[in-house]
C-alpha cells in the first residue's frame, strides 16, 4: 500500500464513524475529532508555533488536527522544562502552549483544556484535505552537542509512512486493530503509533492509563481484538516478569531500545503472539522492522530505501520525504535490507528519552567549581532497569549533591546521575581525550561494590 | 499534620513497615544510599532520592511481590502515593495481602 503522489492528503483518511480513540468508558469517531479540531482551531491562539503538551491521546490528537487546519506547526518535545520552553520562544518568536494537566506551568502564552470535551455536532464538519508539503509537526530531540534538534514533519511524509506502517503491521480495513500504547504521544514513536495510525489507517488508539502492567491488563481488555500493544523493551520486560495473564495478543511493537531476541521469543511464547520491532530515529521516523525473535535483518518499509553513507551510517530515502542521514552503524545489504552494527557512540538512550554524552559533558563541565567532568553510561544501560548514568567530576570546591542540584532542571530527570563521584583528576591522554578503556576502568570498582 | 494529644511525638525517624520498604527501595533500585539515612518525609523522585518513572515501573513490581497487591495508575494519584517514604508505606499498609 503506497501512497499515489497526490498533492492533498485528508486530516482524518477514516469514514466519519469509524472509532479512532478508545478512552475507559467512550470512544471517539472520526467524525468527533474533525468536530471538535474544528471547534479548537477557532480557540487556540494566534501564534504560527504551539507546543503539543497534552497527556490524553485524544486530546493531544485534537490539537494536533486544529492546528493542522489553522496552518500551525506542532512542536513536540519530551523536555518540558521552562527552560526548553523559553528555548523554543527564543527561536521561533511567536509560539504559545496547550496541556490537558493543570500541574503544567508552562513560561508561554498558555492555554489549558479540560478533558472533557463539550459534545459537539458530529460530522457536520469537513474533512479538508491539507497540502502533502504543510510543515504539521517540529520533533525536538538532543543534537549532538546536547542543544535541542528539530525535525520537520510535513503531513504527506507521515501519511505516506502511516500507510506504509499500516501495511506492515497487517492493518486491515475489515478488522480495525485496538492499539494499546504505552509510549508517549510527543516521542517520535509514540506519535506515529498511537496517533498518527489511527488517522491514516484502520486503527483505534488507547487513551487510558497504560503505564503499570495492571494497567496494560486491564486496558487490553476493555479494547476489541485485534489487540496491538505499542511499547518499550523496558515495559515488555516489566510485563514478562510481572507474570500476570493478558487477552488474546495479536502483536506485539517494540521500539526506543534494542530488544534482545531472548526476551522477544519469551514473550511470543507467553502470549501466543508475534513480537515485531520497529527502527527509527526521531529525524527519519520508523523505517524498518523485524520479527526479532527469529530475523537478524531489518526490512525497511514499502517504499524506504537506503544506501551506504558516511562514516559507516546510511542515507535514507522515502515517499515524501527529504532523504536523510542514520548515524547509527549499519551494514546495507541491499536497499531494502540492512543490518544494525552498533549504535552511534554519544548517544544514551534511557525511558525512550535520547541525549548526547557530549552535550550533558559540556553541561556538567559549566556547572560552577567543575574542573572537568565526564558522563558514562554502564554498558548494560539497555538491559537492567536500575541502570543509570554516572558522572565523575573534579570539583574541589562543590559537594557531589551541590554538583546534582546544579544539574537538576538543566538535563532531563532520567539522565541525572545516580552517583556523582569526585575525583582528583579524570585519565585524560596527552591529547586531551578520555580514552574508552580508562573510562571503562573508572566504572569498573562500581561492580564490586553491589 | 495533627497529632493526638496523647501522641508522644510527631513520627519523625522511620516506622518499622517504613524501614522495611526503605530496605526495598534500596535493594530494588540499587540505591548507592543507606535504607536508614532516607528521610521518611522528604520527596522520592525528582528531589529528594531523585527517583524517575523507569524506578516506578521496577518499584511497581517489587511492591506486588512483597505484599501482593498491584500498582495502578487510577489509583488516587500516584503523585501521591509515591510523594515520600511516608506516603508509600501507608499506601502499603492499607492494600497490602500479604
Amino acid at each position: 500500500m503506497t501512497l499515489p503522489q497526490a498533492a492533498l492528503v485528508p486530516l482524518v483518511a477514516r469514514a466519519p464513524a469509524d472509532v479512532v480513540f478508545r478512552a475507559p468508558g467512550r470512544i471517539f469517531t472520526a467524525a468527533d475529532l474533525l468536530s471538535e479540531a474544528h471547534r479548537l482551531a477557532q480557540t487556540l491562539p494566534d501564534a504560527s508555533h504551539v507546543v503539543n503538551l497534552c497527556h490524553d491521546r485524544w486530546r493531544f490528537t485534537t490539537v494536533l488536527a486544529a492546528t493542522a487546519l489553522r496552518g500551525q506547526t506542532c512542536l513536540l518535545t519530551s523536555d518540558v522544562s521552562p527552560e526548553q520552553l523559553r528555548a523554543l520562544a527564543d527561536r521561533f518568536g511567536s509560539i504559545c502552549s496547550v496541556a490537558d494537566d493543570p500541574a503544567v506551568a508552562s513560561p508561554l502564552r498558555h492555554l489549558h483544556l479540560d478533558l472533557a470535551a463539550p459534545g459537539g455536532r458530529p460530522g457536520a464538519e469537513p474533512n479538508p484535505e491539507l497540502p502533502t508539503d504543510r510543515l504539521v509537526a517540529i520533533v525536538f530531540t538532543s543534537g549532538s552537542t546536547g542543544e535541542p534538534v528539530g525535525s520537520r514533519k510535513t503531513w504527506g511524509e507521515l501519511a505516506a509512512r502511516s500507510a506504509a506502517a499500516a501495511s506492515r503491521f497487517g492493518l486491515l480495513p475489515g478488522a480495525p486493530a485496538s492499539i494499546v500504547g504505552t509510549v508517549p504521544p510527543r516521542h517520535m514513536y509514540g506519535f506515529e503509533t498511537t496517533i498518527l495510525l489511527p488517522l491514516h489507517a484502520p486503527a483505534c488508539s488507547w487513551c487510558g492509563p497504560s503505564f503499570y502492567p495492571s494497567d496494560i491488563r486491564a486496558a487490553l481488555a476493555s479494547v476489541p481484538a485485534p489487540r496491538v500493544l505499542v511499547t518499550t523493551p523496558l515495559q515488555l520486560r516489566a510485563l514478562l516478569r510481572a507474570d500476570i495473564h493478558l487477552p488474546p495478543l495479536a502483536q506485539i511493537i517494540s521500539a526506543t531500545a534494542p530488544l534482545d531476541a531472548a526476551t522477544a521469543l519469551a514473550a511470543e511464547r507467553r502470549w501466543e503472539t508475534q513480537v515485531w520491532e520497529i527502527f527509527g530515529a526521531t529525524e527519519l521516523g520508523s523505517i524498518a522492522s523485524r520479527r526479532t525473535a527469529t530475523d537478524a535483518d531489518w526490512i525497511t518499509y514499502d517504499g524506504v530505501r537506503m544506501a551506504p553513507g558516511d562514516a559507516g551510517g546510511a542515507v535514507v530515502t522515502a515517499p515524501l520525504a527529504e532523504p536523510g542521514a542514520l548515524s547509527d552503524v549499519v551494514e546495507v545489504l541491499d536497499p531494502a535490507r540492512f543490518r544494525l552494527v552498533g549504535r552511534a557512540d554519544d548517544v544514551v538512550k534511557l525511558g525512550g528519552r535520547r541525549a548526547s554524552l557530549s552535550g550533558l559533558n559540556r553541561i556538567l563541565t559549566g556547572i560552577a567549581g567543575v574542573a572537568d567532568g565526564v558522563f558514562l553510561a554502564p554498558e548494560d544501560l539497555d538491559e537492567r532497569p536500575t541502570a543509570r548514568l554516572q558522572a565523575f567530576v573534579v570539583a574541589p570546591e562543590r559537594s557531589a549533591e551541590e554538583i546534582l542540584a546544579d544539574l537538576r532542571g538543566r538535563i532531563d530527570a532520567v539522565f541525572l546521575p545516580r552517583r556523582v563521584v569526585r575525583i582528583d583528576a579524570l585519565p585524560r591522554n596527552e591529547i586531551g581525550k578520555l580514552p574508552r578503556q580508562a573510562l571503562r576502568a573508572m566504572l569498573a570498582p562500581d561492580a564490586d561494590e553491589t | 499534620m495533627t497529632y493526638k494529644p496523647n501522641d508522644p511525638e510527631p513520627l519523625t525517624g522511620q516506622q518499622p513497615l517504613e524501614q522495611e520498604v526503605a530496605r526495598l527501595l534500596v535493594e530494588v533500585l540499587q540505591l548507592d544510599v543507606d535504607a536508614e539515612s532516607i528521610v521518611p518525609e522528604e520527596p522520592l523522585f525528582n528531589k529528594g532520592l531523585g527517583l524517575d518513572s523507569i524506578d516506578a515501573l521496577e518499584l511497581a513490581l517489587a511492591i506486588s511481590r512483597s505484599y501482593g497487591f498491584e500498582l495502578k495508575s487510577d489509583d488516587e494519584r500516584n503523585g501521591q502515593i509515591f510523594a515520600s517514604l511516608r506516603s508509600l508505606a501507608r499506601h502499603i499498609e492499607i492494600h497490602r495481602t500479604r
